[in-house]
């Protein structure tokens, strides 16, 4: 038995299939027969482009015509006279190897692209990058690891999983996930959350203790995985699958239901979610809109930025798709761990108390957050959008971004554009900081929405991805608890909406104590959402001041762990 | 060799999709295709030379057509640009 971090919960149980991404290592070899060469190229070509229109005809029935069009545009630059031209050239004349020529050659073109002002142009820079990288697989013999073709019942192994490898899972083939990297809020984790695909991640040194084909058990609840184990564990997982299954369709008998507590408190249950398509999801579970609309995906996986108009239509979306629903979306929180190449960042020495977030965007206002809050402004004329800011520290960041606002307002007027005037701009409350003056806060913005796990790993002064001391990082620490008490209750008093849209929010442990605070709304993954319905109709929030109270009067994690423990079964 | 100006109308000028328009056809001929803008030649069979022309919504080009089938290859050059390019 191998232990790891459960990410998402669930039994799966299948066979492993190892996703190894290999490196590419392109050398500029010296070649003397070069017409050879040149013919070597040629062959290379046309395999990628029959692998090409194979990729576009299966896109256009499993995903959809426009994701195709993607890969028809590749052909189209596959098949360009000057690209195919200028490697050629360069093969004969430089006498060096296709790999060489290709890698030169299309470097050269993307650097082209990525250089143009034009940002449209700007994003043909990937695709350039993408072709290289497939004639040069063809060449060098390296099969791409095509993971949204897997067989039925597949193990998927791996070192980690970018989101964009993520975005290609099957859930119908796919049993479970394995990873000897991430953590519980790694983009792979929420991505597997997201999917409903059991996972571990976290697991060190797993892809030396099992290979292809072996059998593979993990609960995701537990975070164990075994390899190739006995009949008696194989068939107590097989029963454990069972029970959570029907479990799951137990929940489904909350969809529908409103969330009120035995005591007639109303409570806002609504989902956290990264792209537009997620608001399926959410619909699904029955969400009565979104906590928390992360919008560094739609800037994540390119090279270049989101224009003003495609932000706007990712918006708009999610705003139309959930009609009426209140949709809060977090401006872009970049930096920290979550990087973007072409954003011209820095390395900093301590990323997470450094430039990120709206400390990054308040100093980008022309080219970053005013494209973005305009986009952000056209589309809550479509739905009922809410802005959060996140990463407060001080009133000041909050007043310089509601300036803006106000000012891409009046522009707005002026161009006779129309946007929700009485939007609403909150705060994500997740810095010790803002914790300390949610009094102050709450006098001017209209909504909190409290970012556990950042909350919690900046109270505790931890990493929560360092191994070493990540047995610091939890939000039943005393601390922690003070400090979100502390914000639920200068939020009550002011008589603004307080939400949660960290982890915390969905575990049954913490809210009985988020009630008893006087919690409104909790913003979880949507498929715990049915979950999280049943806890809360459950509990009257007078019955849980007992209970609030005993656990605040502990002195330690452990005994409000074991209290909680017990008290939620 | 013929040729003829004319402007791009279609909105987002000779960006990838329209380009591939222009260029699928293109190499239906066997004439050379280029055309002129500002002071560069570009070759229209290449979704690359077009694209990194840049050219834009209004902008005016030259076609040039030089081969067996230049009069056929200048028309459906010019009737494809005014019809906007598929967009």
């Amino acid at each position: 038995m191998y232990k790891g971090t459960s990410a998402s919960s669930g039994i799966g149980i299948g066979s492993a299939v190892i996703v190894e991404e290999a490196e590419l290592v392109i050398k500029r070899e010296a070649v003397t027969d070069t017409a050879a060469e040149v013919e070597r190229f040629k062959g290379a070509l046309d395999q990628t482009m029959k692998d090409t229109e194979v990729l576009a005809a299966d896109l256009a029935t499993r995903v959809g015509e426009k994701e195709a069009e993607i890969m028809q545009g590749h052909m189209m630059l596959l098949m360009d006279p000057m690209l195919t031209g200028e490697i050629e050239n360069s093969i004969t004349g430089e006498a060096i190897c296709s790999e060489y020529a290709v890698e030169q050659v299309c470097q050269n073109y993307a650097m082209v692209f990525a250089s143009m002002d034009d940002e449209l142009m700007q994003q043909r820079a990937t695709d350039m990058l993408d072709i290289k990288t497939r004639m040069q697989k063809v060449l060098l013999g390296v099969a791409s690891v095509d993971i949204s073709a897997l067989p039925a019942g597949s193990i998927l192994v791996a070192k980690d999983l970018t989101p964009s490898m993520t975005a290609g899972i099957n859930p119908a083939n796919v049993a479970g996930i394995v990873t000897e990297l991430g953590g519980k809020t790694s983009h792979s984790a929420i991505l597997a959350r997201a999917l409903e695909i059991s996972a571990v991640v976290a697991v060190s040194d797993f892809l030396t203790k099992v290979k292809n084909g072996d059998t593979v058990v993990l609960d995701g609840s537990e975070g164990v995985v075994y390899v190739n184990p006995e009949q008696s564990v194989k068939e107590e997982y097989e029963s454990k699958r069972e029970k959570f299954l029907k479990e799951k369709k137990e929940l489904e008998q909350y969809i529908g239901k409103p969330t009120v507590t035995k005591d007639g408190v109303h409570i806002e249950l609504v989902a956290n979610i990264g792209k537009p398509e997620d608001v399926e999801k959410v619909l699904q579970y029955d969400g009565e809109g979104v906590g928390l609309f992360r919008t560094e995906f739609l800037f994540m996986d390119r090279t270049s930025m989101p224009t003003e108009e495609e932000q706007f239509e990712a918006y708009k979306k999610v705003a139309e798709v959930l009609a009426g629903k209140p949709v809060i979306i977090r401006t872009l929180d970049i930096g920290g761990d979550k990087e973007i190449p072409y954003m011209g960042l820095q390395k900093d020495e301590n990323p997470f108390l450094g430039y990120r977030a709206i400390r990054f965007c308040l100093d980008r206002k022309d080219d970053v957050y005013k494209p973005q809050l305009r986009a952000l402004l056209r589309a809550s004329a479509f739905g009922n959008i809410k802005i959060m800011i996140p990463l407060v520290t001080c009133i000041d960041e909050y007043r310089e971004a509601k300036a803006l606002i106000e000012e891409l307002k009046a522009e707005l007027d002026q161009a006779g554009i129309a946007y929700n005037k009485e939007i609403q701009v909150g705060v994500m409350v997740e810095t010790a900081a803002a914790s300390l003056i949610a009094d102050i806060f709450a006098k001017e913005v209209d909504f909190f929405s409290i970012g556990t796990n950042d909350l919690t790993q900046y109270t505790m002064s931890v990493d929560r991805g360092n191994d070493k001391v990540s047995y610091l990082y939890s939000t039943f620490n005393p601390a922690v608890l003070r400090s979100i008490k502390r914000i639920i209750t200068c939020a009550r008093e002011a008589g603004i909406m307080v939400g949660m849209c960290g982890e915390a929010a969905s575990d049954p442990m913490m809210i009985p104590l988020l009630l008893a605070f006087g919690l409104n709304e909790f913003s979880m993954s949507a498929s715990a959402i049915l979950r999280a319905r049943k806890l809360i109709t459950g509990y009257s929030t007078e019955e849980l001041q007992a209970v609030a109270d005993k656990a605040m009067s502990f002195a330690t994690t452990k005994e409000v762990e074991d209290y909680m423990k017990t008290f939620a079964g | 060799m013929v040729s003829q100006k004319i402007t791009v109308k279609n909105v987002s000028g000779l960006h990838l999709r329209p380009t591939g328009i222009l260029c699928n056809e293109a190499i239906k001929y066997k004439s050379t295709i280029k055309f002129k803008f500002g002071s560069s030649l570009t070759n229209a069979k290449s979704v690359l030379s077009v694209l990194g022309a840049c050219v834009k919504s209004g902008d005016e080009i030259e076609f040039e057509c030089e081969g067996p089938d230049e009069d056929e290859a200048l028309k459906a050059m010019i009737r494809l640009v005014e019809s906007g390019l598929g967009e």
